[in-house]
């Protein structure tokens, strides 16, 4: 059924907002194509009005997501019917898009530059996938129902029906065989007996979250490989958490070690709006590191959607949302699911650019008034799902202004996410990375590698050494007695050998849960058993710098110790050196 | 062709122009600016916003002398940046006029200032140290090919000097120098650095000097960088200089603010970040092709400030000169990782100890101040931060080379520190603790 095509033209053309007069009907959120000089770009509608000058018409005032250099008055938009979409189904997995979800490897063979009008298919054409059907003819299906499966790389991807879709017959479905994804598989019939035809793919509203089939609370934690979040801020599969920092806190290496070491099926990068640089480094260097689950190519679980901070900012939104969209795809699908979006900020700014042009009353800082239920909204899509056993963990970064915690996108993420690693500014002065805060952070798990009572000690004994450490640098080292001196040299050693952690090391940048176990064993006994030590003829200054001394050498074995002990023998060392330290026998280095 | 000229100017504001309905120009084309009587052309000029009711532009020369009668001729294209070859020793303004007094350019082919966004697909992961013979950038903060850098300094800082002398270390193919809101000394200084150093045969000069019409400042970059990428195209290793991109934002924020736009933080414009993100993201090492490297100056009075907040999210770490120093707390090179682990094998161990020692030195300093640094090891690290500030901050000493610029770190740690106080590896102590 071929509907007439829905036109307007440009009435009005401010960088990326446009307006049109129209004819007819146009629907809010709907996409439009506007030519120029030739060139279709891509837009949404965002408003619609009646026009002042003209009762027969319409306004629909646009967002386009493509630079308007040579746009006129009078150029044509067509209005599209169908809302910003994505593209679901086999070869997700590898890709490489930009915000829009046009794949980037094909695109450069155009071109060097995203020029304005470039398309690439969102996914490969001409790949072959075996398609295995499950359903049969007849069989009562609807939106979500599997009727066969592919495998895309080590990964069983099941064929959906459409969410679009309700209740429907199964009326063809072709045998076991290779076709591409512009092949027909199924035919189903719904109940006002239109006929759809299936394909291995099919489109999803970015802005129409996929269900859940039962939801339930996130109850696993995530094995990161960093040591301060698995030990103190953990998350659990299909938890949120914002990772708010200043420049140079290291939010983009604590999102390459995420990439690299987080033990989940699949990881989708958003790099909205941040530097190009960073995202290439992930797809290139990246692909030859291997996936700690399974030893493939680390490319093999991710797909990452480039929407770098020169790239157009109306599709930065867009780009988020469409990232989205295929982590719950792969959730519905039964995967474990991290989806890392650098940075939440961003997009958030790009709303409010938008929100300047089309001249509405700004919030706080001129963000949009409802900028922190976007923001909710947004992290409320990620969660687990009991029944199909998967999950979508939503990790966000946000880019505080001035690195003040206090802005409105932070508060409102604060507001929004189960988890907070706040990175600090003193700490990466310092180069004490990964820089989150030990002392602030939420977590808000159920689960966790270490006992809830563990961690509280190791959180009051680092605030104590914390507060000693103001003490001393407020009236001096000799005002500070004794015992004090020593909790507050466990501290350091806890933060410096464990907190602490080289993110460019081999094995130092990874830790997994039975070595963080015997970590944490370690600590808890440093903790508990004061040091037996000999002060004979010894005044307070002499004994502190003893201690001193020995917590030296204890923090360089330990440093140490986090770069090569590997074997199981190995790693036994640490217990014995602790022993060792607290009973203070002499013991080899 | 036939250019079509209009004559309804409605309004006549400070750098833009407004005209009734729309004259069929398209958004981002030039349009050329006439006197009514003489038609002796008074400037070029942009369209900006355009709608049915009016279009407005953004005049290039400023809009003192425009009239309501003043003629509009149409020209049907976009801003383009002449290019060719023969650019190379020259000096031309915001809009790539030729500005020092030579004779006219022949240009091979004129090119579209859009700076569209590179494929990152065509991206390469940058590799490649560009060193300098500062020990704080070669030894902690390592220079990468195709990085975008900014110096952070406020403006009585000696940024300038700083950019020069690590332009004539940076072995570049291209220098393209982009001074915007230059003082006129700052303009000559850069000129005759260049010349002394035997560079300017490769280097060529846009500048736009403090005062001048805001819209040539503010269209400079995207010349200078159009031109840029054009030498990269073709194979070369350009180095830009951008000094000052807060001159450039100012005039951003003054063009936002005539235009009523709604601003966000200290009348910046929302899309602050954005548009110094266009210009930045410009560095890239292409596949096949040469590379684009730029360093900026960003002045400022506090880092919080949204020029150099924005620029840090941006750029890929930055320099912070304080008191005629390199200061290592707020100094970052984002790419330094990507080469610093293929030099000698102490260069990640020490800039890491020294860095951890350095901040427990500013406790340490701090305390000092009123009177709590009492304890020998915090006499030690006070000892240790005066050395650190003198030999290592310095960046106007004499050029070091990277293996000598370790082992002045070796020779400050010992000088100062037990060796199980740094914090090094045994290994590493044993290798050259003694040495």
């Amino acid at each position: 059924m071929m509907k007439n095509k829905r036109t307007g033209t440009l009435i009005s053309i401010q960088d990326s907002l446009v307006k049109a007069r129209f004819y007819g009907d146009v629907i809010m959120g709907e996409t439009a194509e506007i030519t120029v000089d030739g060139k279709k770009l891509q837009a949404e509608v965002l408003q619609i009005t009646a026009d002042p000058k003209n009762e027969d018409a319409g306004i629909a005032e646009m967002q386009v997501f493509e630079d308007l250099t040579g746009a006129r008055i009078g150029d044509t938009v067509e209005f599209k019917n169908d809302a910003l979409s994505v593209l679901l189904g086999p070869g997700l997995l590898t890709s490489i898009w930009d915000g829009l979800q046009n794949s980037l490897y094909p695109l450069s063979e155009q071109d060097s530059y995203l020029k304005p009008g470039l398309k690439a298919p969102a996914l490969d054409e001409e790949k072959l996938w075996e398609f295995t059907p499950t359903a049969k003819i007849g069989d009562t299906l609807k939106g979500g129902s599997a009727i066969g499966w592919v495998m895309e790389g080590r990964f069983e991807h099941k064929i959906l029906v459409p969410f679009t879709i309700g209740k429907c017959i199964l009326e063809s479905i072709i045998d076991k065989q290779s076709l591409t994804i512009k092949e027909v598989v199924a035919v189903v019939k719904d109940e006002q007996g239109i006929r759809h035809e299936l394909k291995l793919v099919f489109r999803q509203a970015v802005k129409s979250p996929i269900p859940f089939k039962d939801r339930s609370i996130p109850n696993k934690t995530i094995s990161t490989g960093v040591r301060v979040i698995d030990l103190l801020a953990p998350v659990s599969y299909g938890g949120t958490v914002g990772n708010p920092g200043p420049f140079g806190a290291g939010k983009t290496v604590m999102q390459h070690s995420l990439c690299k070491y987080a033990l989940a099926d699949i990881i989708i990068m958003a790099a909205c709006g941040e530097r190009a640089g960073e995202a290439v480094e992930v797809f290139k260097d990246f692909a030859e590191l291997s996936d700690p689950s399974t030893g493939e190519s680390l490319m093999n679980r991710m797909c990452i959607f480039g929407n770098t901070s020169s790239m157009p900012v109306a599709a930065r939104e867009a780009s988020v949302f469409i990232a989205l969209t295929v982590g719950e795809y792969y959730r519905y699908q039964g995967y474990n699911v991290i989806l890392l979006a650098d940075s939440t900020s961003r997009w958030a700014q790009a709303l409010r650019e938008r929100s300047g042009r089309q001249g509405d009353i700004p919030g706080p800082e001129a963000f949009p008034m409802d900028i922190p239920d976007q923001i909710k909204g947004m992290y409320q899509r990620a969660g687990a799902d009991s029944a199909t056993g998967g999950s979508l963990t939503f990790i966000g970064t946000v880019s505080p202004a001035g690195g003040n915690f206090q802005e409105p996108v932070t508060q409102a993420t604060m507001d929004a996410t189960g988890g907070f690693w706040g990175l600090s500014q003193d700490r990466a002065d310092a180069k004490k990375y990964p820089a989150i805060d030990p002392l602030v952070y939420t977590t808000s798990v159920y689960d966790s590698f270490i006992s809830w009572e563990d961690r509280e000690k190791i959180l009051q004994i680092l605030n104590e050494a914390n507060g000693i450490d103001q003490t001393i640098s407020t009236i001096g080292l000799k005002k500070v007695p004794v015992e004090k001196y020593e909790l507050y040299q466990k501290g350091q050693t806890i933060d410096f050998c464990v907190l602490q952690q080289d993110a460019f090391h081999e094995l130092d940048a990874c830790t997994r849960p039975e070595r963080l176990q015997i970590i944490n064993q370690a600590i808890q006994k440093l903790i508990d058993q004061p040091m037996q030590y000999s002060t004979d003829g010894m005044d307070d200054e002499e004994v502190k710098e003893m201690i001193k001394s020995k917590f030296d050498n204890l923090r360089q074995w330990w440093r140490e110790w986090n770069t090569y002990a590997q074997d199981e023998e190995q790693i036994e060392t640490l217990a014995i050196k602790i022993d060792q330290f607290i009973l203070q026998e002499e013991y080899a280095s | 062709m036939i250019r079509k000229e209009i004559n309804k100017i409605s309004e006549v504001g400070k750098a833009l122009i407004s005209v009734e309905g729309n004259p069929g120009v398209a958004l981002n084309h030039v349009v050329e600016l006439l006197h009514a009587d003489s038609n002796q052309s008074l400037s070029f000029a942009k369209a900006i916003n355009i709608s049915e009711d009016s279009t407005r532009f953004q005049v290039f020369n400023g809009t003192q002398g425009l009239s309501t009668r003043t003629k509009i001729r149409i020209h049907e294209r976009p801003l383009t940046a002449g290019f060719s070859k023969n650019m190379l020793g020259r000096s031309f303004d915001g809009i790539g006029e030729v500005n020092d007094g030579g004779p006219e350019i022949i240009y091979e082919k004129q090119l579209s200032t859009r700076l569209d966004t590179l494929n990152p697909t065509v991206r390469l992961v940058p590799k490649q140290a560009l060193w300098t013979g500062i020990p704080m950038i070669d030894v902690f903060n390592t220079l990468v090919k195709s990085q975008k850098i900014p110096i952070f300094a406020g403006p009585t800082e000696p940024y300038n000097k700083l950019l020069s002398q690590i332009a004539q270390g940076a072995k570049a193919d291209v220098i393209i120098f982009a001074g915007i809101g230059l003082k006129f000394d700052e303009y000559q200084y850069f000129k005759d650095e260049l010349s002394k150093s035997g560079n300017m045969d490769k280097t060529i000069m846009f500048s736009h000097l403090a005062g001048e019409s805001q819209i040539k400042g503010l269209m400079l970059p995207d010349v200078a960088l159009s031109v840029s990428r054009e030498f990269a195209d073709q194979g070369k290793d350009v180095l830009v200089l951008l000094t000052d991109m807060t001159n450039w934002s100012n005039i951003l924020r003054n063009v936002a603010n005539y235009q009523d736009m709604i601003p966000s933080l200290q009348g910046y414009p929302g899309s602050l970040y954005s548009e110094l993100a266009k210009r930045y993201e410009v560095a890239a090492d292409i596949e096949g092709a040469g590379s684009i490297t730029i360093i900026g100056a960003t002045t400022l009075e506090s880092l919080e400030d949204p020029v150099p907040d924005n620029t840090g999210y941006i750029t890929e770490g930055q320099f912070f000169l304080e008191n005629g120093k390199l200061k290592l707390a707020r100094s970052l090179s984002r790419l330094k990782q990507q080469v610093n682990g293929d030099t000698r094998n102490d260069h990640r161990a020490i800039m890491t100890a020294m860095a951890s020692l350095l901040a427990e030195a500013e406790k340490a300093y701090e305390a000092a101040e009123v009177g709590a640094a009492n304890d020998p090891f915090s006499q030690k690290l006070l000892g240790y931060r005066k050395d650190f500030i003198e030999k290592v901050e310095e960046p106007f000493g004499k050029p070091v080379q990277l293996e000598e610029a370790l082992d002045l770190c070796w020779d400050i740690l010992r000088k100062h520190f037990d060796a199980a106080e740094t914090g090094l590896s045994t290994k590493l102590i044993d290798q050259y603790w003694n040495k």
